[in-house]
C-alpha cells in the first residue's frame, strides 16, 4: 500500500498546472503504484478565508481513497473551528500550515495554540517548508523559513505527529539531531532533489522509519521522487516503509 | 539510450565527482557523459588550467562514456589558446561558459567565433533568479543576444534558463538555441512547456551530475512526450548537436 503524503489540489496561481484534477492524481499514483495519499487545498493558502477552499477539497476528494488535509492559517482568528469542523465533515487527518506564505514564525504563540489543539485531537501536523524552488518564485516571494527556527520549534513539540514537507538534504542534515531523537518528526521525499544518491547518503546519517514518500504533486514531478526512492540502491523492505509503511502513523489519529 | 550532455567535476574533487558521475552511468544506463570542470565562481589561469587537465584525464581514462568540455573564462587573456587547446589537444567537444561574464560580454566573441569555425556547441550556464543572482550571471536574455549575433553558432542554454517562463520565453524564437533542463528544480510542467514553446527537436537531456540526476529523468517519464520525442530528448538530439559535420543553415 503505497501512499503519497503531499499532494495538492486545486489551483496554483503563479503558471499553468496541466494535471490539476483527481482524475490526473489518480492516473499518475496508478501509474506509479500508489493507492492513496494525503491532499491539501492549494486554495486554501491564497483565499482569504483557507476553509472555503477546504469546503472545494471536500466535494472533490469525499468518498475516495484521497485522505483530507485542512488548512490552518494560525494568524486568522477562529481557525479552532475550522479544525472541528473539518473533524466532523471532511474526516480530516491532519493539518497543513504555510508559514512561509501566511507570513508567521513557528515560534509564535498562536502556532504553539495550533499544536495543543492538534495533540488534543490527535491529528498531525504538516509543516511546509517551502511549495517552490524560492529561485523560480514569481511575483510573490516567500519569507525563507530558518532551518534554526525550525529545529527549536520541533524541539519543543516532542508529543505531536510532526511532518516536515518539501526539506532538502542540507536541511536535515542540519536538523539529524532532532529528527533521529524526536520519535513522531518525521519528513517527506519531495525535497530531495539534490545530490545523485540522495537516499543512501540520507540512511548513512538518518534513520529510515523518519523518511515519508511526499510527491508534492502537481507542483512537482512525481516521478522524479519516485525514482529517487525506487532507484536506490537499498533494501526492499526499506523502500516499502518509505513508500506507504512509515505512514501508518498518520492514520493511528 | 542516453547521453547525459550536462555534468560535472565539481569543485575539483575528481575522485568523488568522477565515481558518481561512473556509478550513474552503471545504475541508470547511461551511454555519454559530456563533462566540464567547476569550481569557483572567478577562478584564476591555474585554475582553469587544472579543471581541464581532470576532464581531459577524464576523458583518457574512460573513452567512449566520457567527452570533455573546454571551461573558458572570457576575461582571461590566455583565453583563446585555452580553448585552442582543449579542443585540439584535447579533443574536447565543446566549450563551457559559467558565470565570469555575462554570455554576450565582448570579450566573449572571439572564443564564440573559435567555436564556430571548429563547429562546436557551446554550453551556457544561463539562470534567472528570484534572489540570489549573481552579478555577471547570464540569463535567456543574454542567450538569445549572443544567438542573434552568430546564428552559425551552436548555443546549448543550460537549466531551460533557470526559470524556463523567462529563460525559454527569451530563447524560443532563435534556431541556433538547444535547451536542457539540468540541474534540481523538477517542476511539473516545465519540460511540457519547453516542447511546447521550441519543440522536442531543440531539447537535449542533461542532470547536472553530481548535484542531481533521477528527478530530471523522472521528467523525461512523467511528461506528455511521445516515445519519438523521448527518444530525441534522451539522446538523438544530442548525437546532432555534437556532430561537428552538421552545420546550421
Amino acid at each position: 500500500m503505497y501512499q503519497d503524503v503531499n499532494v495538492l489540489l486545486g489551483h496554483w496561481p503563479f503558471r499553468k498546472i496541466r494535471k490539476h484534477t483527481l482524475e490526473h492524481l489518480r492516473q499518475v499514483h496508478k501509474e506509479n503504484g500508489i493507492s492513496g495519499g494525503y491532499v491539501s487545498s492549494i486554495n486554501s493558502i491564497f483565499y482569504n478565508d483557507p476553509f472555503d477552499g477546504d469546503e472545494e477539497l471536500h466535494e472533490i476528494i469525499r468518498g475516495t481513497e484521497y485522505k483530507h488535509i485542512l488548512t490552518v492559517n494560525p494568524t486568522l482568528p477562529g481557525w479552532q473551528r475550522d479544525i472541528v469542523t473539518g473533524i466532523e465533515r471532511f474526516g480530516i487527518h491532519g493539518v497543513r500550515i504555510y508559514p512561509t506564505y501566511h507570513d508567521y514564525s513557528l515560534l509564535s504563540p498562536e502556532v504553539s495554540e495550533l499544536c495543543a489543539a492538534l495533540k488534543t485531537y490527535q491529528l498531525p501536523l504538516f509543516v511546509t517548508k517551502r511549495l517552490e524552488d524560492e529561485r523560480l518564485e514569481y511575483i510573490l516571494k516567500t519569507k525563507p523559513l530558518d532551518v534554526s527556527e525550525l529545529r527549536q520549534f520541533v524541539s519543543g513539540q516532542p508529543d505531536l505527529d510532526i511532518v516536515l514537507l518539501n526539506i532538502r538534504f542540507n536541511e536535515i542534515m542540519a536538523m539529524e539531531k532532532e529528527i533521529n531523537s524526536l520519535p513522531r518528526l518525521y519528513f517527506d521525499t519531495s525535497g530531495l532533489k539534490d545530490r545523485v544518491f540522495v537516499v543512501e547518503d540520507l540512511l548513512r546519517k538518518i534513520s529510515a522509519e523518519k523518511i515519508v514518500y511526499g510527491s508534492q504533486h502537481p507542483l512537482y514531478t512525481l516521478k522524479s521522487t519516485f525514482f529517487v526512492v525506487d532507484k536506490a540502491e537499498i533494501g526492499e523492505d526499506v523502500k516499502r516503509g518509505i513508500f506507504g509503511g512509515h505512514a501508518r502513523f498518520l492514520q493511528r489519529g | 539510450m542516453i547521453i547525459d550532455v550536462h555534468t560535472h567535476i565539481w569543485g575539483g574533487d575528481y575522485e568523488s565527482s568522477t565515481r558518481q558521475l561512473l556509478e550513474a552511468s552503471r545504475r541508470y544506463g547511461i551511454s555519454k557523459l559530456y563533462v566540464s570542470g567547476l569550481k569557483s565562481h572567478y577562478p584564476d589561469e591555474a585554475e582553469v588550467e587544472s579543471l581541464n587537465a581532470d576532464v581531459h584525464r577524464f576523458m583518457k581514462e574512460h573513452p567512449g562514456l566520457v567527452e570533455g568540455y573546454c571551461y573558458v573564462s572570457p576575461v582571461h587573456a590566455n583565453a583563446l589558446d585555452v580553448l585552442k587547446r582543449g579542443i585540439e589537444d584535447y579533443s574536447m567537444a565543446g566549450m563551457k561558459l559559467w558565470v565570469a561574464t555575462f554570455c554576450d560580454d565582448p570579450r566573449a566573441f572571439p572564443l564564440v567565433e573559435q567555436c564556430i569555425e571548429y563547429n562546436v556547441p557551446i554550453l551556457i550556464h544561463s539562470f534567472h533568479k528570484a534572489v540570489g543572482q549573481l552579478e555577471f550571471e547570464t540569463t535567456g536574455i543574454h542567450v538569445a543576444n549572443l544567438a542573434k549575433r552568430y546564428p552559425q553558432a551552436k548555443l546549448l542554454m543550460a537549466h531551460f534558463g533557470g526559470n524556463c517562463y523567462h529563460g525559454i520565453r527569451a530563447t524560443r524564437d532563435c534556431p541556433n538555441v538547444w535547451h536542457d533542463f539540468s540541474g534540481s528544480p523538477f517542476r511539473r510542467d516545465d519540460l511540457d512547456y519547453a516542447v511546447e514553446q521550441v519543440g522536442a527537436s531543440r531539447i537535449v537531456y542533461g542532470s547536472d551530475m553530481p548535484i542531481a540526476y533521477l528527478v530530471n529523468w523522472g521528467q523525461v517519464e512523467e511528461a506528455d512526450l511521445t516515445q519519438e520525442e523521448k527518444e530525441a530528448i534522451y539522446w538523438k538530439n544530442a548525437v546532432q548537436l555534437f556532430d561537428r559535420n552538421y552545420r546550421l543553415s
